[in-house]
């Protein structure tokens, strides 16, 4: 068949394509095991004179990697779990609830999502540290920080996700009237027949909407820089080492941070090469990333 | 006779009407509750909107045709469109090198990161393994930008992967991201590196769809493999095509993590787009006007954009 005759031609494509892809992870591992006199000298060397792992343990330490960790972890569970919770609930309400506006409420969710995000990072911050009674502000959100003194405020402006709901109410649409209608039957209120029937039902979209925004949280950068400018106790794993790279000696810390790159990435590479079928049926979902 | 009839019917008709009227009552109240519940399920999100969507929309509003030094709300000065018209203005670097530097951007994006995809799109879908030549290809996307950016400015140094290999086949170095006219076309390759994944991930779905029968028609026919990718192959892809090109030079169009991480706009302006001059408007000038001006100008080129592509996905579906 025509489509099998030059399949060497299409390995070799793929193939070098793949290297390509590769390579500079390759390359980022390797260097987080070179010394300081390796990385970013003449001549090029691709492989560290040894594998050893003092690298990691100066991440570690010069980077408070753990520290940087947990205020990771911290937005991007609140932000999974948020985008969860909220989706599921106005995804089920647009879906098989009958109320007034319902239609009007629906095509606002829509429409939201012609805003690009770039259009947000200011007034969303202004908002933030104008933030009446907090972080020592008075009523009128003047005199102190606001609530960029909070770790919440990493996750304030991704609580919610448009998309999200769009993406459930599809899926909620679909489940029969009848169940619902026997559930209430039954004496179940909205609440139970939500969290008993409609939840359990729409398992495999929440995988992957809560896949997305997970990877999304964790890879999150300009938001975080700019909270964390205001206040460095809450900078996250990309933020932290990226502020190690720009003002501690580049040529000198380049090797530490690349083991601290390595140690960023690995979970969400785990996460995604474990859960990848829920991920690209996600975006496939989403259109382009 | 007549009495004795009619007296069933009627109190079967009373009884009816009762449970129709109890019904009703019924229904009403089981309506009047589920609004309830629905917007107590909504409440959340209508709250997020009010706060994070409607309120910061307004304060861009304002912040554009203002003056504001960014500490006292109360010392917000209205200056109408002067933030704008000094956009615009003789001597200002927003149109050009900034917004050139912006479609450039996004222009060579799509370029590379289409020509790239159909490439291996196309292979792939000979290959056994597809599952895992897809993960490969998909890696960049999943990982921050911080990684991706840090990892490639290191390959691009005199001591880096690219100019060992390029020393490796005989070749000179080159200091990609130091000199101005190789910067951005520099910061375009790693954008589409790390973009083209999800571009043959819409394109193999898009091949999927094409019957086999008209590859074996093709066959029959005796025609090449070039010439059932041109006739065949690509017309039938168009639809996937347009997707990616749209999408990805909408994305190019707003990003600037990358530039951020890897040139901070320079050397000069030469990596400068329209985002990143926002943000360090913003961000490291305190001209909150200014930059919010710079915001709606580049949403406007957005939003057209979106438009034409939604206008160009109708057209498409009347066509079908």
């Amino acid at each position: 068949m025509i489509r099998r005759r030059f399949p060497w031609l299409s390995y070799l494509l793929v193939v070098t394509g793949a290297v390509l892809t590769v390579v500079p992870f390759a390359d980022m591992l390797m260097t987080s095991f070179k010394g300081p006199d390796e990385a970013g000298t003449l001549p090029y060397r691709f492989l560290p004179r040894a594998f050893d792992l003092s690298n990691y343990r100066a991440a570690i330490h010069q980077l408070d990697l753990p520290v940087l960790f947990r205020n990771s972890v911290v937005a991007t569970a609140t932000i999974t779990g948020s985008v969860l919770l909220t989706s599921s609930l106005a995804g089920y309400a647009l879906a098989k609830l009958r109320f007034p506006g319902r239609d009007f409420v629906f095509r606002l969710v829509l429409s939201t999502m012609m805003f690009p995000p770039f259009l947000f990072f200011i007034p969303h911050f202004l908002i933030l540290v104008h933030w009446p009674l907090a972080g020592g502000n008075d009523l009128l959100g003047r005199g102190g920080a606001g609530l960029t003194v909070s770790i919440v405020a990493l996750a304030m402006p991704f609580l919610v996700s448009s998309f999200g709901i769009f993406l459930t109410r599809q899926f909620m649409v679909s489940i029969p009237d009848e169940v619902l209608e026997a559930a209430r039957m039954d004496g179940a209120g909205e609440f139970t027949v939500w969290w008993r029937i409609v939840v359990p039902q729409t398992k495999p979209v929440l995988v992957t909407l809560g896949l997305l925004t997970f990877v999304d949280a964790w890879n999150e950068y300009i938001w975080a820089l700019l909270v964390s400018t205001a206040n460095p106790d809450v900078m996250t794993l990309p933020v932290g080492i990226q502020f190690l790279q720009d003002y501690v000696d580049p040529t000198r810390t380049l090797p530490i941070v690349m083991a601290g790159l390595v140690l960023s990435v690995l979970p969400v590479l785990v996460l995604f090469l474990l859960l990848q079928k829920y991920y690209i049926r996600g975006v496939m979902l989403s259109g382009l990333k | 006779m007549v009495n004795a009839t009619l007296a069933p019917e009627s109190t079967e008709r009373a009884a009816r009407d009762r449970s129709a009227g109890l019904g009703v009552r019924v229904r009403a109240r089981r309506r009047r509750r589920q609004a309830v519940v629905a917007y107590l399920f909504l409440a959340p999100t209508l709250l997020f909107y009010a706060v994070f969507l409607a309120l910061p929309l307004g304060f861009a509003v304002l912040l554009s045709t203002s003056r504001w030094a960014g500490f006292d709300l109360g010392d917000i000065d209205p200056v109408g469109l002067d933030n704008f018209a000094g956009l615009f203005a003789d001597g200002s670097t927003f149109l050009a090198p900034i917004l050139t530097n912006t479609l450039l951007f996004a222009l060579g994006t799509v370029a590379l990161a289409l020509a790239g995809s159909v490439l291996v799109a196309t292979c792939i879908d000979r290959l056994r393994f597809q599952g895992l030549w897809r993960t490969l290809y998909f890696l960049p996307i999943v990982t921050t930008v911080v990684a991706v950016g840090n990892v490639w400015k290191y390959m691009y140094q005199p001591g880096g992967l690219v100019n060992g290999v390029l020393n490796a086949v005989g070749l000179g170095s080159v200091a990609f991201l130091q000199d101005p006219d190789t910067a951005l076309p520099s910061v375009v390759v790693v954008q589409a590196w790390a973009s083209v994944g999800s571009a043959i991930l819409v394109l193999t779905a898009g091949l999927k769809s094409v019957p086999e029968s008209y590859y074996e028609a093709a066959a029959l026919d005796g025609a090449g493999p070039v010439t059932v990718f041109w006739r065949i192959t690509l017309p039938l892809l168009r639809p996937s095509l347009l997707f990616v090109c749209v999408t990805q030079f909408l994305t190019g169009l707003q990003s600037f993590a990358l530039i951020i991480v890897m040139t901070k706009g320079g050397p000069g302006d030469a990596t400068d787009v329209a985002a990143l001059e926002m943000y360090r408007q913003a961000f490291s000038y305190g001209d909150w006007g200014t930059a919010s001006a710079a915001a709606f100008v580049l949403f406007a080129v957005v939003l057209a954009v979106t438009l034409v592509q939604l206008w160009l996905f109708r057209r498409k579906g009347e066509d079908a």
